[in-house]
């Protein structure tokens, strides 16, 4: 696993304690019942605190799946 | 702290412990603030599964009026719960004519909150905090100036809470404190206020929720000081000097030795105990305490340990005529040396070295003493606690000194006044939730579950109070007994270490035998680490030390119980109290 991922399950597993570490790379908004809008607002300050990054709160919405998010954070780490 | 590590200490809460459930009541979005607010509360009460409920959005008072099952009650009010008109997310209308119904307004829903504050359960512990985001910055005055409204509002809003803690119902948070831990410009967060509801910055959250956290469930208060003499009470060495010469004033250049010993006289005067520990020469102490200009009087200083020996030996000393443990008490001394010392002796003991030279240093050190020892409420029990301390000590020395224990106690004129409606009283419970060595079985008590209990008709509360020719003790005992049916059994019973060598548990158990009217009374005993005088006490009625819950006849008490000399008056709850 790379360490992006490791780090991000690792916040995922933060915020939903009851989601299983195996269910966390497919979860979504839409299969995560406890994701609703205010644990994303704590998903991203956990995801501030743990890579070290400011991230928008307009972004929010468009970051509904562990995926997107992931996606985003390895856009975020490549060179400009 | 961080929100990961407050959801990590908020998920590691023992799911089978009990719980305390907390009602948190604001009228914003309080998403940070209750994840931290869980968290500071779990590590203050680490036996225990924390939980904190929210209130309704934007109905701070509607939340208040409708509190139920709460072990505690977290108040946080921000300028929109006092008018929307205040609120940076409302687009009303605005102008000069508008303010004067907004301090209006704000003012009839400050005493709204009250009336519903007032209506809350009395066992609810509850922590207050005041508006601590900027006012909108629509008033006409420029923003260095404060208008008349911005004067009105804060006006309006500290007298609602000093009336509130004058009647010691509610504990407010300092705003002094808060701006230490919160700079001002980190608090507020415009944009997530507007886009999601949520005003506080995370450190803002963190931080108001640590000072709510402490203010709804403070730390035990050290009871004691005992402090160094020389270039700590005062400046100069009073043997070389002269106790003319040593100084604690502005004109010598003392000016921190002087608050110092304002503070300790203000513990004092609030109970705490406050000692000497000085290598000196003790008549030139005492000339110097006779000084008219001494801050801290002799009266509230005891005992007071001058000699030239290891000041280890006199703390020694001291903790054994206070009774109490090295851990409840502060020590202070200008020297790293004599701290080391003690602290090697007296391990748990709080040493605070007083920087002499440093006034900086020192004021930081005088707020910490303060957060130390500081309590909330100061009870007529604590007002007695130096002189029942003094009389404990003339006591002993009187026994010790010659007369037979059974004379000594027969002429001791003592008299114990047992009160049935004390239950509510802080007192009552804050020696319940302190007293290790006469303790039945080392419970402690959550505020709202003793409420309970001393509300139900199942169950009889009663507090002792003794006072004999060397003075009152105050509130020294409790025994709580419930009744089910023909069965008695005493669940709870703590007598304070002041009043051992008294035969005060001999008379209150005579009283449950007869409040009771039965030949049986049960005691849930449980030994603990320090309970060794109850076990010991009860060895003595029942011929062997229980090991664990008991049974004890009246005539086994009867034919067991020493000869008693107490003048006994009972309060029952018609006269208890004026």
């Amino acid at each position: 696993m790379d360490d992006v991922k490791a780090k991000l399950v690792e916040c995922f597993q933060i915020v939903f304690p009851d989601l299983k570490e195996k269910d966390i790379p497919a979860a979504s908004q839409d299969t995560v019942a406890d994701w609703d809008s205010v644990a994303a607002i704590t998903l991203v300050n956990v995801i501030e605190e743990q890579f070290g990054i400011e991230m928008d709160l307009d972004q929010i919405a468009e970051l509904d799946s562990f995926e997107k998010v992931r996606a985003y954070l390895e856009q975020r780490q490549q060179p400009a | 702290m961080k929100i990961t590590e407050a959801l990590r200490i908020v998920q590691a809460t023992v799911a089978d412990a009990p719980p305390f459930r907390v009602t948190l009541a604001c009228g914003f979005t309080p998403l940070h603030l209750h994840t931290f607010l869980n968290a500071h509360l779990q590590l203050a009460l680490p036996a225990r599964a924390v939980h904190v409920k929210e209130g309704l959005y934007g109905d701070l008072c509607g939340t208040l009026e409708h509190i139920t099952d709460s072990d505690g009650l977290v108040v946080v009010i921000e300028w929109p719960d006092l008018d929307a008109r205040l609120d940076y997310r409302n687009s009303g209308a605005w102008g000069r004519d508008v303010m004067a119904s907004v301090v209006e307004h704000a003012s009839m829903a400050l005493g709204r909150i009250k009336t519903a504050l007032a209506r809350v359960s009395s066992g609810i512990p509850v922590a207050l905090a005041l508006p601590s985001l900027p006012l909108v910055p629509i008033f006409s005055t420029p923003g260095w100036m404060t208008s008349e409204a911005e004067l009105l509002l804060n006006g309006a809003l500290l007298q609602f809470a000093g009336e509130l803690a004058h009647d010691g119902r509610v504990r407010v948070v300092s705003r002094e404190r808060l701006a230490q831990e919160s700079p001002w410009e980190a608090r507020f967060d415009l944009k997530s206020d507007l886009k999601a509801g949520l005003p506080y910055s995370i450190q803002h959250a963190d931080a108001m929720a640590a000072l709510l956290a402490k203010t709804l469930v403070p730390a035990a208060p050290k009871k004691g000081v005992i402090s160094d003499l020389d270039d700590t009470m005062w400046k100069g060495i009073v043997g070389d000097e002269g106790p003319e010469n040593v100084k604690w004033d502005l004109h010598g250049d003392a000016q921190m030795h002087g608050l110092y010993q304002k503070l300790l006289g203000s513990l004092s005067d609030s109970g705490t105990l406050v000692a000497i520990a000085s290598k000196n020469d003790p008549a030139v102490v005492a000339k110097t305490f006779e000084r008219p200009d001494m801050i801290v009087r002799s009266e509230q200083v005891f005992p007071i340990e001058v000699s030239w020996n290891a000041k280890s030996g006199a703390v020694k000393s001291i903790l054994e005529i206070w009774n109490i443990a090295a851990d409840s008490v502060v020590f202070v001394d200008d020297s790293p040396m004599e701290l080391a010392e003690v602290g090697s002796q007296h391990p748990g003991i709080e040493c605070m070295l007083f920087p002499k030279d440093d006034p900086v240093a020192c004021l930081q050190m005088l707020r910490r003493l303060r957060d130390l020892c500081g309590k909330d409420k100061v009870s007529s029990d604590d007002l007695l606690r130096l002189a029942s301390i003094r009389q404990g000590a003339a006591f002993r020395q009187q026994a010790e000194g010659g007369s037979a224990p059974e004379s000594f106690l027969q002429q001791a004129q003592a008299s114990i006044t047992f009160d049935f409606s004390a239950a509510g009283e802080p007192r009552t419970l804050e020696l319940v939730n302190k007293t290790n060595q006469f303790n039945l079985n080392g419970r402690r008590w959550a505020e709202a579950d003793w409420h309970k209990e001393a509300d139900s008709d199942k169950s009889l509360i009663i507090t002792a109070s003794y006072e004999d020719k060397f003075g009152p003790l105050g509130t020294i005992a409790v025994a709580k007994a419930n009744f089910q049916g023909e069965r008695v059994l005493v669940d709870t019973w703590v007598m304070s270490c002041r009043a051992f060598s008294r035969r005060v548990e001999h008379q209150t158990l005579r009283l449950l035998f007869d409040c009771a009217g039965v030949d049986e009374i049960e005691f849930a005993f449980q030994p603990t680490a320090k309970n060794g005088p109850t076990r010991d006490f009860f060895a003595s009625l029942l011929g062997e030390a229980p090991g664990a819950e008991f049974s004890l006849k009246k005539s086994q008490f009867d034919e067991r119980c020493p000869a008693l000399y107490h003048e006994v008056r009972e309060l029952k709850k018609a006269e208890a109290h004026g």
